[in-house]
């Protein structure tokens, strides 16, 4: 960063300028996120500032009432299926497309990644209209897998991106040293292309865990997530508890924000391991 | 191997996944939500578990009548019993959509004003004239729908429900007729065309709400200074956040018998019928409206009613309401209210 | 994504001499191949399963119409036939008594009503009412009998909807998203003024993504330069403030401004307390509302992809550019933007992909009159029960987004359509 020093005046001014309007981006972007925090402490009935007291009486409706303590349970649940499915899935479909080359490779490709391209909503109301005539409508298994074929995608491209940069030489020598084509898999290539897969799994248990949309469309109340329950308490059932929920849900967003920088600059760093001395 | 194990855990979940968790001991039902709906839980469905053992989940839903065609049509019950406003128990009966079940045997039919072929009336729901008292008084304060339409005079936005049914009455209401006309101007020539003029001239002011709760919000948060609510949230706002939500009765009001029906095809519908008697019975109901404030449907729970609750009741006969109710008022719309919903969405899209 | 395809150069390096070995290999690659494609199956089965299936179900019905072939049969049968034109005969009317009669006491009954009711109000009622009152058996006066009935039966546009509804396939919930209608003589026009609302809507999920996706690059592009050219510590520091909400729930954010923005919300308070306004300014529920709260969920689809083109772009550059002379608005124009500009077409692209698609933020914090098209999709869903209409709706927004991503996609490069 050897900037700064011998700029002109209008230069200068530009800088300036462009880091004032860069703080209030970041203002806007980050200060009505956090505005949930103070107000799920209200002791009033109504998300309105002033409050009124402070309380945790909101914190203890959503950890003891059972729709909230259930809808918790249940995003949980579904999201952790869906992680494992999906990882399990998306990882063996990358390592599928990095070792083969034949012709019709993009078109599956595409059919792969396209998930992400459409539209939530449609994928939304196509699943429930398919679910309903198979009878998987509210149950958690039509849930987990319309969950399954939305998170997918971003496995796939994860992992795919961190194969790109793995040596092909490692499986062949693992194969030439005898090793079976499975044993390699498990003890050479899986190893170094963890980070990517965790990313992988992150970003399905996320995909998951924020889904709204289709969750509208699936689920009956048995099977109701968070935040379809946040929604609920947006729009039919209002109440405070929706903030003490949504602290919840930026808590374990930013949490699994850091795990992924994490795992992130770790795979860089097996990457190439000169360049981040 | 470990992950063959894993995999056998994960096919066996999926397969117990599939398996809808209600089984004969729960009963799923759908009512209106929000604060009443949480008190139709306490007095009524808390109580029946206690006695019956049968468990009660809870859903919402606001009327829309195709989440429960939807449901029938493609066998995917959600639902077994389902809270449903006059239109909506005509139109689900005559669809199909409901059980057909002969009240009579299970309640006295006596004490009701009148029993659904397919629903049962568990009250009578008056949709009002709302403002906060705290914040207009005097002669700022509305007297008539007419007041409600003059944004000179009243400033502020406008609650309305976002729904055509109810809001057009509403707007013929403001257009001078009378509530005992409503139904002879709207079901006459002219008369949806006469509303949709007169809802022209506040749409700019209003904000539309689609719950009963989001009513009560906007008006408990200052949004909107007046609006269209029903009786039961008003009085669950006011008892829950110590406010003084206001009704001008005599502006006029719609009112309409809510019902109670069974899904068609409910694997669970002796233990449907059993709750929804159980709702309608006089201790049940007294309960139930000595909390909500609402006019039982059973009127042998009047007598079962605390003095002061009694007193507070709105008289329908005496007051200044109009039912929707009626052969004429259901037809007019059965026969358009799938036309008229849609005109009603792009009139305000517009 | 160019998944480069890696491994077994081998197979490309010609073999000379040992044929055998040659054919060895090429066996080695098959069965490579073939374990390549096994480990793919999975995948590849359940997003077509679960995914292409239902997608094409849900097209399908934008032109399905099972209604009147199925519960009117025999009417069906003679629609087919008919010429449209006229006063149909004797014959129409027994065969749709005699399908009536068939399903007077069952749902059918109300599924047919409710389905010639979209495409004609009244029609409904007239149906039911009809086979309600139908004598029991035929007299070879039907005619006479429908008429007594109703006098609506000898209006045209009830004959003109059975006619032109007869067949399996049906225009008309695409006709209908277009603000297209048949008329009875089976011409192609516009519907009547008040219930064109399709065309209109269209436009304005147009319009407003064009916005939000204006605003998100304005926005993003000075962003994002300022962290390509920050230290690596501040650089980090800020990708974390911009990662932070692009992996909030939208729902946490969307609720989030509702809170902020109402009239008794912490802005307009803030803004009366200091004396800048009298009255609460209207910040939601208003187009004003959707574009701040979508831009808000949009900004980091935008910044991210733009940052990670800066970051890759060398000082050397604009340093060689500004030595010969150049002044920096020149150097800007010539050669940073030009750099940059795959990035903006990137991020451009996610956002306005995104935004066109946007559903639960609009539903929050817009009014009726905010409303896009996914919400209408979902409308037609849950609300109003028309899932034709749901689909044709669905599958020209389906349109819009893949010429879009066909269009820029191409002129971008796919692999840099993604945020991370």
């Amino acid at each position: 960063m050897a900037a700064a020093t011998h700029i002109p005046a209008t230069e200068r001014a530009v800088l300036i300028g462009s880091r004032i309007f860069t703080t209030l981006v970041f203002i806007f972007l980050i200060a009505p996120i956090f505005v949930v925090v103070p107000l799920s402490l209200t002791a009033g009935q109504l998300l309105v500032f002033p409050l009124p007291g402070l309380s945790l009486q909101w914190y203890r409706e959503f950890f003891t009432s059972p729709l909230w303590t259930g809808a918790l349970a249940n995003s949980v649940f579904v999201a952790l299926v869906t992680t494992v499915a999906a990882t399990t899935l998306g990882t063996t479909a990358a390592l599928g497309l990095h070792g083969a080359r034949f012709r019709f490779k993009p078109i599956l490709v595409a059919l792969l990644v396209t998930p992400i391209a459409v539209p939530v909503v449609i994928i939304a109301v196509s699943a429930f209209y398919f679910f309903a005539s198979i009878n998987l409508v509210g149950t958690y298994l039509g849930l987990i897998l319309a969950h399954i074929a939305l998170a997918l995608p971003f496995v796939v491209i994860t992992v795919s991106a961190t194969l790109q940069s793995f040596d092909p030489n490692l499986p062949r020598a693992a194969a030439s040293l005898g090793a079976s084509p499975l044993r390699t898999l498990r003890t050479v290539t899986l190893p170094i292309i963890a980070p990517g897969v965790a990313s992988g799994a992150v970003f399905a248990f996320v995909t998951s865990f924020d889904e709204l949309v289709i969750a509208l469309f699936l689920t009956s109340p048995q099977q109701r997530t968070l935040p379809r329950q946040i929604f609920s308490g947006v729009s039919e059932n209002i109440s405070p508890t929706i903030t003490a929920a949504a602290v919840v849900l930026l808590i374990v967003s930013v949490l699994l924000m850091l795990v992924m920088e994490w795992l992130r600059a770790r795979s860089q760093r097996l990457r190439n391991p000169l360049e981040t001395a | 191997m470990k992950t063959s194990k894993a995999i056998l855990a994960i096919g066996l979940a999926f397969a117990g996944l599939a398996v809808q968790p209600a089984t004969a001991q729960s009963l799923t039902v759908s009512n209106q939500g929000g604060q009443p709906g949480e008190v139709q839980r306490k007095t009524v469905f808390e109580p029946f578990t206690a006695e019956t053992g049968i468990k009660i989940n809870i859903d919402t839903f606001n009327q829309e009548l195709a989440r429960i065609r939807t449901q029938v049509e493609t066998g995917n019950l959600v639902w077994d019993a389902i809270s449903l406003n006059p239109i909506n128990e005509a139109a689900g009966c005559e669809e199909g959509l409901l059980e057909k079940i002969d009240w009579s045997k299970y309640v006295d039919a006596k004490a009701f004003d009148a029993v659904g072929a397919c629903g049962a009336p568990y009250l009578a729901s008056p949709g009002t004239l709302v403002y906060d008292s705290d914040k207009l008084s005097g002669d700022a304060a509305p007297k008539s729908w007419a007041d409600f339409w003059n944004v000179a005079k009243f400033p502020g936005k406008r609650a309305l429900m976002y729904q055509p049914d109810q809001t057009v009455e509403i707007a013929l209401m403001a257009d001078g007729v009378a509530p005992s006309d409503v139904v002879k101007v709207l079901t006459g020539p002219g008369g949806l065309d006469r509303a949709f003029r007169k809802l022209a001239e506040i749409k700019p002011h209003v904000k539309w709400w689609k719950s009963g709760d989001e009513s009560m919000q906007l008006l408990l948060t200052g949004e909107v200074s007046m609006g269209y609510g029903w009786l039961g949230r008003v009085n669950a706002a006011n008892a829950s956040n110590n406010r003084k939500l206001r009704i001008v009765w005599d502006a006029g009001y719609t009112n309409a018998l809510i019902y109670f029906g069974v899904m068609k095809g409910s694997p669970r519908k002796d233990a449907a019928v059993r709750l929804i008697a159980y709702q309608l019975s006089a201790p049940a109901q007294a309960r139930y409206m000595e909390q909500l404030g609402n006019p039982p449907a059973n009127s042998d729970a009047n007598a079962l009613l605390s003095e002061a609750r009694r007193a507070a009741l709105p008289d329908p006969k005496a007051r200044n309401g109009m039912m929707q109710a009626g052969p004429t008022y259901i037809n007019f719309w059965l026969d358009n209210g799938d036309a008229i919903r849609q005109r009603f969405a792009t009139f305000v899209a517009q | 994504m160019s998944m480069a395809a890696t491994s077994h150069e081998m197979a490309a390096a010609p073999v000379p001499r040992a044929a055998s070995l040659a054919a060895q290999v090429g066996a080695a690659e098959r069965r490579h191949l073939w374990r390549m494609l096994a480990l793919l199956a999975p995948s590849v089965l359940f997003t077509a399963f679960f995914f292409v299936v239902p997608l094409a179900l849900f097209m399908f019905r934008s032109v399905d119409n099972p209604e009147v072939s199925g519960y009117l049969p025999q009417t069906a049968a003679v629609m087919q036939a008919w010429s449209g034109k006229g006063e149909p005969d004797e014959a129409a009317f027994a065969a749709l008594a005699a399908d009536l009669r068939a399903i007077r006491d069952t749902p059918a009954l109300g599924l047919i009503g409710r389905r010639l009711n979209y495409a004609l109000p009244g029609f409904r009622g007239l149906l039911t009412k009809t086979a309600r009152r139908l004598p029991a058996a035929d007299d070879g006066a039907t005619k006479a009998a429908f008429l007594a009935i109703d006098e609506k039966w000898r209006d045209p546009a009830i004959w003109g909807v059975l006619h032109q509804q007869s067949g399996r396939l049906t225009s008309f919930y695409l006709l209908t998203a277009l603000d297209l209608e048949k008329s009875p003589e089976g011409e192609i026009r516009r519907v009547a003024p008040e219930q064109r609302i399709f065309i209109d809507l269209y436009g304005r999920t147009l319009t407003v993504s064009l916005g939000v996706t204006a605003l998100c690059l304005l926005i993003g592009y000075p962003v994002a330069a300022v962290m390509s050219r920050a230290g690596p510590r501040a650089a980090s520091w800020m990708l974390m403030l911009v990662l932070v909400p692009f992996w909030t729930s939208l729902l946490v954010r969307s609720t989030a401004w509702v809170i902020l923005l109402q009239n008794e919300g912490l802005v307009n308070k803030s803004l009366i307390a200091l004396g800048l306004i009298d009255q609460p300014l209207a910040l939601i529920f208003n187009r004003a509302g959707v574009f701040i709260a979508m831009v808000h969920v949009l900004l980091p689809y935008a910044i991210l992809p733009i940052y990670s083109v800066m970051k890759g772009i060398s000082g050397n550059h604009l340093r060689a550019a500004a030595s010969l002379g150049a002044p920096p608005l020149r150097v800007f124009r010539t050669v940073y933007l030009p750099l940059t500009l795959p990035g903006l077409a990137a991020g451009g692209t996610l956002v306005f992909v995104l935004s066109v698609g946007f559903y639960v933020t609009p539903a929050l914090v817009g009014g009726p009159g905010d409303q896009m098209i996914g919400y209408f999709i979902a409308y037609f869903t849950n609300s109003a029960v028309n899932w034709g209409l749901a689909s044709a709706l669905g599958a020209l927004l389906l349109l819009v987004v893949a010429a879009i991503y066909l269009a820029l996609g191409k002129l971008v490069g796919f692999d840099r359509l993604r945020v991370r």
